[in-house]
């Protein structure tokens, strides 16, 4: 029951706040809606304490027959790699609560779609069947569609349609990818099976593959389909980008590493190179279009775009360090860009703009805003992965587990690491050194600017998500140790071969040895 | 065939862009709006800035008369009085910050100007600084050696301590008249821009004729290095060149803005510069660095109450005190300002002769030229 409870605390907590009584004070929904993320990243705690990191299968299994004649079991469970993510999700979860407008408009509907995506995503994470994963990745849409289309900018409507017409096409392609897994492999249930594709084809394989990796490109996002998310985070509220940056885009390149990567191996080792090259322009793409951005958050959101590709090219090196690394990047980039869109609303809330050819020396000590810009610039040099943050320790395992498999993409996607620190040093130049100006100097004379201070309030959340990027960069070990033997265990030939089949749980059969895995041992 | 003419009328030349203020200073206002907000601010920050500039001063003027040629000067912002507690509060930086008269004083010598700076490079100034070297260096082969090497870079020190003492002399005088201009606020006999620019102008006209000079005793015996004799006097001598060196050129420091000298961004011509207190901006103020915050910061623990009140009025209350001392300041300076044009006129504001009124037009004039760039429009604003 310990996994239902991360799915049924925001559950719960949606109905409650969507009927919290009208007579009582609107603030009262928001407070409510945080000691429910917050009972929910406690219980997310709760679990990683209890959680055995030296075994590398599924912990916690729940499994409930549901629909039996579509295959569809309630059954869940939580390995290496879902665990990090269940935790930072209910984190930036319960931060994007506490970091909304106390004075949102209806408040009731607001929070609750937000509990329901922290619920969505928590089960996504969990599920260990297709239906039920896919059935928690499209509940997460509406909510989301939903928040950017009521509480968005201007062009909200624009953007929150192309959101929706894109991610649905992702949807379908996911749901035929699946329906593939199990018309194709011959079984009746949807239960997450890495044997599932042992019967298949190369072809077969790879044709699900292909689906599976247009389906979640979309989601996470890859060039050439990422046009939806740098409209949907400039129309978004800060909270609500914190939530898709930090979170949702997760949710796409944790199916590229369970279905493709776990459940096709023999097609992904087919296409990893093509996959290492996508993940390249991906990353190019993404840096360079960063560079010519002049809107801060379309900036962040083409990072995002960037930094997501390293997690495909770690995927596609496969090495045991390598899925560590897609692990660690996932949370890394989490952490980072939750920080970035939180700065980047407190900078457009003080100053009304976040364009950068107009936003100078806000890092001024007195009528700027000297906090932010501090925290701004340990922001960018951590999403540059300067050392001594999270972002150097996941960025470095990605190209160190990458490197021997795919040297040239490697070095590639490394030039992609030095475009953050162009893109990112651009930004904090314009936007926080020099003489403060919030508007081009005209002929008109006018008093010095004064901004308005930050309240202690909307500092918090930053600070604390630099606290977390600080203390897991010097200290990694305590976030890769939740995924280590998991990772080890996919790929590894010396555990696999050591483990009597006896004991080999079923989920983990797939990941023999395999013929082609790359031969990294050093690790 | 008529003769080549100039028929412009003295009248005519009364067209320039600054034109309001002229008559506003012609009429004993000032070019500060009068308002009771402006003189709460100018009167509040005069009040602190007496109280920093008489530090300012006694150090200044201990300076050049203990620390004579004293190329390690270790403790000259002590006063003579070492003792632990000044030290560790030193370090701990709650201190005045006497960098900032020094900073003053070098912008002083380095822009020159006035009887001070020609009486220093006569031969009379050399021949007694010689003697003063002299004796100081006696029996310290040493700093004889040095001497001889560079024989300049002494006498270069000793005019350093006469303006160190020229301006330590010059603040004496401002910082008692600025602190009696608090009192009479305080007892409500000064109410109005226009008084507050009248009690400086007759405080500096009173003071005008002061002699300024300067002597240092060495092994018992007195060395006139500015003698009385040599006639420099508080208002021309020292007073006009501070307002033209501190107030209207000032130097270009290293703050948010970069300067590319190479280029010309500097003025070549030291004239024409205009970095100033009139020019400061005070939005950087506050940040590590730029020299005007070391004032600010002085002045923060000497505001009077119902000054420190109104700024915490402001949106950001505490947080960005000093730049709205600076904003004060540049106000107050522009009083001062207005003070010491009054004070130079050629001939009387009232005067009824034309050929008077155009002299007077047109010195004023001249100023104003350089006002242009200067924040003078902004202090008209009534926003802070």
């Amino acid at each position: 029951m310990m996994l239902s409870a991360l799915i049924l605390i925001p559950l719960v907590g949606t109905v409650i706040v969507s009927l919290w009584p009208h007579h009582r004070p609107a603030k009262e929904v928001g407070q409510v809606a945080l000691l429910v993320q917050v009972l929910s990243l406690v219980g997310a705690i709760v679990v990683a304490t209890r959680f055995d990191i030296q075994q590398p299968d599924l912990q916690f299994v729940e499994s409930l027959p549901w629909i039996d004649a579509l295959g569809l079991t309630y059954q869940l469970g939580v390995d290496g790699l879902s665990m990090p993510l269940l935790v930072i999700n209910s984190l930036l979860g319960a931060i994007a609560v506490y970091a909304s407008a106390a004075t949102i408009q209806r408040p009731r509907l607001y929070f609750s779609l937000m509990l329901l995506i922290n619920m969505a995503v928590a089960g996504a994470f969990l599920a260990q069947n297709l239906i039920l994963f896919f059935i928690f990745y499209e509940l997460e849409l509406i909510p989301l569609y939903l928040l950017i289309a009521i509480w968005g900018g201007a062009r909200r409507g624009y953007a929150a349609t192309k959101f929706l017409i894109y991610t649905a096409t992702s949807g379908i392609l996911i749901l035929g990818g699946f329906l593939g897994f199990v018309w194709l492999g011959g079984t009746g249930s949807f239960n997450y099976d890495a044997t599932l594709a042992q019967s298949m084809t190369l072809w077969q394989q790879g044709t699900i593959l292909i689906a599976i990796l247009i389906g979640f490109g979309i989601k996470i996002p890859l060039f050439p389909f990422h046009t939806w998310l740098p409209d949907a985070h400039v129309e978004a509220s800060t909270p609500v980008s914190v939530l898709l940056a930090g979170v949702l885009l997760k949710l796409g390149t944790y199916g590229i590493v369970r279905f493709g990567l776990q459940m096709l191996p023999d097609a992904w080792a087919f296409f990893a190179p093509w996959l290492a090259v996508w993940a390249v322009v991906s990353v190019l793409y993404g840096s360079l279009a960063a560079i010519a951005q002049t809107d801060m958050k379309k900036m962040v959101a083409y990072s995002s775009i960037g930094h997501m590709g390293y997690i495909l090219l770690a995927a596609a090196a496969a090495t045991p360090l390598a899925i560590l690394g897609t692990v660690l990047q996932m949370v890394s980039h989490g952490l980072i860009s939750g920080l970035l869109f939180l700065l980047v609303g407190i900078v457009y809330k003080t100053t009304g703009t976040r364009d950068l050819t107009v936003l100078r020396g806000l890092l001024n000590p007195e009528r700027g805003l000297p906090l932010v810009g501090s925290l701004m610039i340990l922001g960018v040099m951590a999403s540059a992965g300067i050392p001594g943050m999270v972002g150097f320790i996941s960025e470095f395992i990605v190209f160190r587990g990458s490197f021997l498999t795919f040297p040239v993409p490697t070095l590639l996607c490394m030039v992609g690491a030095g475009l953050t620190a162009v893109y990112f040093l651009l930004l904090v130049n314009r936007v926080f050194f020099g003489r403060l100006a919030i508007a081009l100097p005209s002929d008109k004379v006018e008093p010095d600017v004064m901004l308005p201070p930050v309240a202690w309030r909307d500092r918090l959340p930053a600070i604390a998500l630099a606290l977390l990027i600080v203390v897991l960069g010097l200290q990694p070990h305590w976030l890769s140790r939740w995924s280590e033997v998991t990772t080890l265990a996919w790929r590894s030939p010396s555990v696999a071969i050591a483990q009597p089949p006896s004991t080999t749980p079923p989920s983990m059969a797939g990941f023999a040895p395999l013929p082609f895995t790359p031969d990294v041992t050093d690790d | 065939m008529l003769p080549m003419t100039n028929t412009l009328s003295p009248n005519l030349v009364n067209d320039h862009p600054l034109q309001p203020f002229i008559e506003r200073l012609l009429k004993a206002e000032a070019l500060l709006p009068d308002t009771e907000i402006n003189v709460l601010e100018v009167v509040g920050i005069l009040k602190s800035y007496g109280v920093v500039l008489d530090a300012y001063a006694v150090n200044l003027k201990y300076i050049a008369d203990h620390q004579f040629l004293l190329l390690f000067p270790f403790f000259k912002y002590f006063n003579g009085d070492i003792t632990l507690n000044k030290l560790l509060k030193h370090w701990w930086h709650d201190r005045i910050n006497y960098e900032y008269a020094e900073y003053c004083m070098r912008t002083m010598l380095w822009h020159g100007g006035g009887g001070l700076d020609a009486y220093l490079d006569s031969d009379e100034f050399q021949q007694n600084c010689d003697r003063a070297i002299q004796a100081k260096l006696k029996g310290n082969w040493l700093m004889q050696t040095l001497h001889r090497l560079f024989p300049d870079f002494l006498p270069e020190q000793v005019r350093q301590s006469a303006y160190y003492s020229g301006l330590g002399q010059f603040w004496t005088v401002m910082s008692e008249m600025f602190l009696t201009l608090s009192d009479l606020y305080d007892q409500q006999r000064i109410t109005s821009i226009p008084e507050v620019v009248a009690h400086i102008k007759d405080g500096l006209v009173a003071a005008a004729s002061l002699p300024i000079t300067y002597s240092v005793e060495i092994r018992g015996d007195r060395h006139d290095l500015l003698p009385a004799s040599a006639g420099l006097t508080f208002l021309m001598d020292t007073a006009v060149p501070y307002v033209e060196a501190v107030f209207f050129r000032g130097t270009p420091f290293l703050g948010t803005v970069s300067y590319n000298a190479q280029v010309q961004q500097i003025s070549p011509d030291q004239s024409r510069f205009a970095y100033g207190a009139l020019y400061a901006d005070p939005v950087p103020v506050g940040g590590a660095g730029i020299p005007p915050t070391l004032l600010m910061q002085d002045m923060r623990h000497f505001l009077p109450d119902y000054l420190a009140d109104y700024y915490r009025q402001g949106l950001r209350g505490d947080e960005d005190v000093r730049v709205q001392i600076t904003q004060s300041f540049q106000k107050s300076m522009f009083c001062v300002t207005s003070a010491a044009l009054q004070g130079l006129l050629p001939h009387p504001a009232t005067t009824e002769v034309p050929a008077e009124q155009a002299a007077n037009q047109a010195f004023l004039a001249t100023w104003m030229d350089r006002l242009m760039s200067s924040r003078l429009a902004v202090v008209q604003l009534a926003e802070r």
